[in-house]
């Protein structure tokens, strides 16, 4: 193992530098007058070194490749397609939410998580998603005026 | 400001009133409620309440708002405890513990210290309050620029136990926080940065959505994973805590109440700071550090004690000065203000009658706390206990809910959703997610505080080390984080990040 790359060391130094030079760009400014892009300059470097440390001690070290796990135990098939989905549909609320509004919306919402997690009637879990949305439009709308996306609907 | 027995017993008999008793009450419950909520902090539960509150007598409305204010710096450790969401930045270290105990089966002793502890640290920091408030204040104002960047600066260097042993992959969620952190304006010339020309993301981070994000949010996603039926499968054990779990706590709740009250005295220096730090100190003088992240009772009760020690504490600023140290005191600044009330020297001299009131009632608003918080443990505890397909898509929606309603942008929420899903990938490769919390709440301040003090020094560094203050903390982060790589190149073993050490 001894030799080998740390490929994730590389990772870093590339989005290290990235960062470095977007700092750059804003201004960096000098020490008695510290311009925007000071820090982050600052937190890029940072991650330049850490990375530069990493690809370093992956050439002299087996220690921090020899642990890696294989992507296929990090990321097991059978739940890719499950995880997949909760990610899909949150997504999809996000992007959606201010058309839709916030009933419509987290209702929808909810229908397809309880549908893909319990995998009761559909019924069920459509009664569970009324009271759910109508309880936090209550809570947050009416009572902490939480100022939901309205969308469609005449409420939120 | 000067202190007098008769009028601290005129204040208790004030706030013992009938009346005053009765809104102290709901100020708690209607606290603890807002604190549980995730996104509705003490400032907008006081904000969103303050003009309800008109219809009553100002010392009445004020007692009501200073207990939804520590009711609900109680309450926000509940669902950090129980289902891993820290509600506010300053739950985060008790969430470490807490829910390392809970998924143990202890999620009834871990409610159960923190309200003791909170307690515990409340009511002494409140002793400090009522005695010591002037000389306390001044000491305060004794912090410049320089101070609060070397203190900030201290705070990073938490980064180095926060990592456990990976202590690489550490400073990585470090840097990632603080570049996150420091997208849209700078906070003192107004340029914009890391904002590639969106207009959404010059209103900046906020850092509750990263909260929500790498801990609720990634927390479902894993669960998702594993078609889990509980978030937990432990058998709750037991609801209340053993005496030897109180007396093994003793020393972190008074340690706490210290470090909690004076950083509490500094203004900006906000709980979300002084959780972290107590809960890095009960760590350091810990003999089993070990235990620390894998369900230490005292890792619960030092950031629960910070936590509402710093609350008493920036009551001293507040009243002595009418400087508001945190955003829900300046919210409290405006209902004072809004009563007709200056805070500041005068007002010890002019209403002295209204400002004990409000210092005796938190005494009682304390006890008020925790005789409705013990009883209360079970029912909270059993929250865990509700199945997870039905629990999940709850937590998602409260996320959703708490991300949004922080500024009421649909951005947030994106954020929130986009740092689940950083959150989810650091747990699986073994990143640890505290230090990115600490670098995202610290950025603000630390960048503030960095280019004022070169200002003033025209870009001597060693403004830090020439202030008596501000070279005490230098020297103390410093020291910390040589020791800490010191410790790291001494001990080479494989890097197991803090919250996943099993």
């Amino acid at each position: 193992m001894k030799g080998r790359i740390d490929t994730g060391g590389f990772g870093w130094v590339i989005l290290g530098s990235l960062i470095c030079f977007l700092a750059w760009r804003v201004r960096l400014g000098t020490f008695s007058e510290p311009g925007p892009g000071f820090i982050a300059f600052g937190a890029g470097s940072f991650l330049c070194v850490v990375g530069i440390i990493m690809l370093l001690s992956g050439l002299v070290s087996p220690a921090s490749t020899e642990e890696r796990v294989p992507w296929d135990r990090l990321f097991p098939r059978g739940v890719r397609l499950r995880l997949a989905y909760t990610v899909l549909l949150l997504f999809l609320y996000t992007m959606f939410l201010d058309k839709l509004g916030y009933v419509i919306g987290t209702f929808l919402l909810m229908w397809g998580l309880f549908l893909n997690w319990e995998r009761p009637r559909w019924v069920t879990s459509m009664v569970a998603s009324l009271v759910t949305v109508g309880v936090t439009y209550l809570v947050f709308e009416v009572w902490l005026h939480c100022q939901l996306p309205r969308g469609i609907l005449p409420l939120g | 400001m000067l202190f007098s027995w008769d009028y601290l017993l005129q204040g208790f008999a004030t706030a013992c009133t009938l009346q005053n008793l009765m809104w102290a009450t709901i100020g708690c419950l209607v606290g603890t409620l807002i604190g549980v909520l995730p996104g509705i902090g003490p400032s907008s539960g006081i904000a969103i309440l303050l003009p309800l509150t008109t219809v009553l007598p100002p010392t009445s409305a004020i007692i009501m708002m200073a207990a939804i204010y520590y009711g609900a710096m109680y309450g926000g450790s509940t669902t950090a405890i129980v289902v891993n969401i820290p509600g506010e930045a300053s739950s985060v270290p008790t969430a470490l513990d807490g829910y390392a105990m809970a998924r143990q089966g202890r999620a009834g002793p871990a409610l159960a210290i923190s309200a003791i502890s909170s307690f515990v640290a409340g009511t002494l920091s409140l002793v400090g309050l009522t005695f010591f408030a002037p000389v306390l204040a001044n000491f305060a104002l004794a912090f410049g620029p320089p101070e609060y960047f070397a203190l900030m600066f201290m705070g990073l260097s938490l980064v180095i136990s926060l990592s456990g042993r990976a202590l690489l992959k550490g400073i990585i969620s470090m840097a990632l926080g603080l570049t996150a952190s420091l997208i849209g304006q700078n906070p003192l010339t107004g340029a914009s940065r890391l904002t590639f020309g969106s207009i959404e993301m010059m209103a900046g981070i906020n850092f509750i959505s990263v909260i929500i994000g790498l801990f609720a949010i990634s927390e479902i996603l894993i669960n998702v994973e594993h078609s889990v039926k509980l978030m937990y499968d432990t058998k709750v054990r037991d609801w209340m805590p053993k005496w030897a779990d109180v007396r093994q706590c003793i020393g972190a709740m008074l340690r706490s109440t210290g470090i909690g009250f004076f950083l509490g005295l500094l203004p900006g220096c906000a709980p979300a700071v002084t959780t972290f730090v107590a809960y890095d100190v009960e760590r350091r003088v810990s003999k089993h550090p070990e235990r620390f992240g894998k369900g230490a009772i005292e890792g619960v009760a030092a950031p629960e004690g910070a936590n509402n020690a710093t609350t008493s504490g920036g009551f001293v600023p507040l009243f002595a000065f009418g400087l508001p140290t945190g955003p829900a005191l300046a919210v409290l600044l405006g209902g004072l203000m809004m009563y007709g009330l200056q805070p500041g020297p005068m007002l010890f001299k002019q209403n002295p009658q209204f400002v004990w009131a409000v210092i005796a009632s938190m005494y009682i608003g304390n006890v008020i706390l925790l005789v409705l918080n013990l009883p209360l443990v079970g029912m909270w505890a059993r929250i865990a206990l509700i199945p997870f397909p039905i629990l999940g898509p709850l937590i998602i929606l409260f996320s959703v809910i708490g991300a949004f309603s922080i500024r009421f942008m649909l951005f947030d929420v994106w954020v929130a959703l986009i740092f689940g899903g950083i959150g989810y990938l650091m747990r699986k490769l073994g990143f640890p997610i505290a230090p990115m919390v600490l670098a995202t709440v610290l950025a603000q301040m630390l960048e503030t505080s960095l280019q004022q003090s070169l200002l003033i020094s025209q870009g001597s560094p060693l403004i830090f080390f020439t202030r008596p203050i501000a070279a005490v903390f230098m020297v103390l982060a410093l020291a910390s984080i040589f020791r800490g790589v010191w410790v790291q190149v001494r001990n080479r073993g494989p890097e197991v990040p803090l919250e996943d050490e099993e």
